[in-house]
């Protein structure tokens, strides 16, 4: 019997595929995890979603999407252009520069919400200020690499 | 004194710039001092180890405290720590005595960061000393129990363990890193992948994502508001509403009883600053005499809550430099800064590298004198922060992200993108309802966790050896036990108050 148990608590692993031994461990708990959550938690809660106590997060709230999807759309075009400009003038740091300087403009018009004289002048001024000093100070002063 | 020579003028000036960005960062709502370290990042690369860590400490000290002028002014907590700090200062900004509020919280806050620090400074080296002993099979157990006190404070233990998991399983993806021992090969990718993610996520990225992006896009879905539209900032004098240290006598046991709690709740891995205010805040309405006039504006509310808070400074720094195990999520970016200076955080750091070590003490403890100078006489003007309007301010730090993850690995344009698809998995995660902070401490010690487990496994043939190896591994799986148990009773216990309220 006592061996029977220590058979059972040995184990050996092979160099070759040591790679894949804990990882598929952790692969395994996480299944079981995510059963028992789905069971314990998300079972409850779609139930409470249907007798209309409770809503589905994301899709049941409201949002404001065109904000919340500009930002995406915004984030995602400034990380593509950054490396085309960037491969443009290779170790420069104008990647950078030049096309942070439209994304912070673009992004605070799209968050900026009543369109004042005022507020304009000083997204424009930000939006040129904020990005050249971080290049001067960063990529000059610093010589760190940007794109 | 080598040590003294290290102290340069530039060490004080940039921890001094450090806590002044900081209290700026957390005076923000919604911007907090993890997110202000991750910010930063960028400036550090350029600097020597000893002007970095100046300049990352007194970010994080500034930004913990920082949390504290929002929470007074206008009810809102600047960060998650100093969501008491409005049960007691709002009432009292109201009542036109903001300045007396804050004063009172500097001062706290001061008491608390030194108490930490002294407890750090005493405590770190022994339990580095100790831990040193440690083979692979402790260093497993100690990943093991960190994950399990985390989930057993989270709101819902399962779901904390299943975030825990979720983090382990993001860490393991790349390769089986020959330099620990590995093979070398890679797994959990397709083979487009490898070209990019063949070393797997760099933390950097990773968290940088999670803390700065994924908050974008929360505020972005609410619409990018403006908290103040016709909230003027009050904090001005109201009659007798000055501040005076005799306001403190008689409150001494709760400054230094919520010094403690704060120090010993940072010490635990992945609790944040709300665990440390909410726990001395608790104590302090049950152990006062009088707590009659907490939650109506009382400074002993302030006191307990803010010296709690800032406490966690030191308290989150012990597990981080003598086990390499963050305390909490800024001590998760923190040590994401020490590896990119060269330094990897453990049992050996302290011995091998004294003269960081004081070097890190003398900034913690300078850095908590300025924030206390700075916001005891500037406060008028740093209260004028929480108005910079988000338009401005969210552009600016999307992009100082983007120079944070680029400049990391020098000039990876992949880490960039880390940034976005991790911003958007930390929007997901929060949204679901799963917990960020045992996610990210996964992430973070899911590989080493691998190596000391597999290699535990290689050696000893047999899975008896986590029980057997000594008696420390027994100790730590009793530990492991109790923080089970304890989250089990406590969920029990809500469950039954729960069902009492709805019956009463």
């Amino acid at each position: 019997m006592e061996s029977g148990l220590s058979d059972l608590l040995s184990v050996s692993i092979d160099f070759g595929t040591s790679h894949l031994f804990f990882p598929t461990l952790i692969t395994w708990i996480m299944a079981v995890l995510f059963v028992l959550v789905v069971a314990t938690q998300v079972v409850p809660f779609l139930a409470a979603v249907k007798r209309g106590e409770r809503t589905l997060p994301i899709v049941g709230e409201s949002m404001d999407g065109l904000r919340f999807f500009g930002t995406l759309a915004l984030i995602a075009t400034y990380f593509y252009l950054m490396t085309v400009v960037g491969d443009m003038f290779p170790y420069t740091g104008y990647g950078f520069l030049f096309v942070s300087i439209p994304f912070v403009f673009l992004m605070s018009l799209l968050y900026l919400h009543e369109w004042t004289s005022k507020a304009l002048v000083i997204v424009t001024l930000n939006a040129f200020v904020a990005p050249s000093l971080a290049w001067l100070i960063l990529a000059k002063l610093f010589q760190i690499t940007l794109p | 004194m080598e040590i003294l020579s290290l102290l340069d003028v530039t060490f004080f000036l940039l921890t001094a710039l450090g806590a002044l960005v900081g209290i700026v960062f957390g005076a923000i709502p919604g911007m907090t001092a993890t997110m202000a370290v991750a910010v930063c990042l960028p400036l550090t690369y350029a600097l020597g180890l000893n002007h970095g860590l100046a300049l990352l400490l007194g970010l994080y000290v500034g930004g913990i405290s920082g949390g504290m002028v929002p929470a007074v002014l206008l009810n809102i907590p600047g960060t998650p720590s100093s969501i008491t700090t409005t049960f007691d200062g709002y009432p009292m900004a109201r009542r036109g005595e903001g300045e007396r509020a804050l004063k009172i919280s500097v001062v706290a806050s001061l008491v608390g960061g030194l108490i930490s620090a002294a407890v750090l400074f005493l405590f770190a080296p022994l339990l580095a000393d100790f831990s040193i002993k440690f083979s692979y099979i402790e260093k497993f157990l100690i990943i093991l129990l960190a994950l399990t006190v985390i989930a057993s404070l989270s709101n819902n233990m399962l779901v904390g363990i299943f975030s825990g998991v979720i983090g382990i399983w993001l860490s393991l993806i790349g390769d089986y890193s020959i330099s620990d021992g590995g093979n070398g090969k890679t797994r959990l990718m397709f083979d487009f992948m490898e070209p990019y993610l063949f070393e797997g996520f760099s933390l950097l990225p990773v968290l940088i994502g999670i803390f700065g992006i994924s908050t974008i896009l929360l505020e972005a879905e609410k619409g990018v508001k403006s908290d103040l539209t016709d909230e003027r900032v009050k904090i001005g004098k109201g009659a007798g509403a000055t501040f005076s240290l005799a306001l403190f006598k008689g409150r001494l046991t709760n400054l230094v009883r919520s010094s403690f709690i704060g120090t010993f709740v940072g010490m635990l891995p992945g609790v944040g600053g709300s665990a440390a205010s909410v726990l001395a805040y608790t104590q302090e309405k049950n152990l006062a005499r009088d707590s009659s006039q907490m939650g109506k504006g009382a400074p002993q509310g302030l006191i307990a809550s803010e010296s709690a808070n800032n406490a966690l400074t030191g308290g989150a720094l012990i597990p981080l430099l003598s086990l390499g195990i963050p305390g909490d999520s800024t001590t998760a970016v923190l040590i994401g800064a020490f590896t990119l200076q060269g330094i990897q955080v453990g049992p050996l750091f302290i011995p091998e590298n004294a003269e960081t070590w004081y070097v890190m003490m003398a900034a913690l403890i300078f850095a908590n004198f300025v924030m206390f100078f700075l916001m005891f006489y500037a406060i008028k003007y740093i209260a004028k922060v929480v108005m910079v309007p988000k338009h401005i301010l969210f552009p600016i730090i999307v992009m100082m992200c983007v120079v944070g993850a680029y400049a990391i690995n020098y000039g990876i344009m992949f880490d960039v993108w880390t940034l976005l698809i991790f911003g958007v998995l930390g929007y997901l995660i929060q949204k679901v309802g799963l917990e960020v902070a045992p996610l990210i401490i996964g992430f973070i010690l899911g590989s080493q966790a691998e190596v000391y487990f597999v290699k535990s496994l290689e050696s000893a043939g047999t899975l008896t050896i986590f029980f057997t190896k000594s008696p420390i591994a027994v100790v730590l799986w009793l530990l492991i036990l109790a923080s089970v148990v304890f989250s089990i009773t406590m969920s029990l216990k809500n469950r039954a108050k729960h069902r009492q309220e709805l019956l009463g």
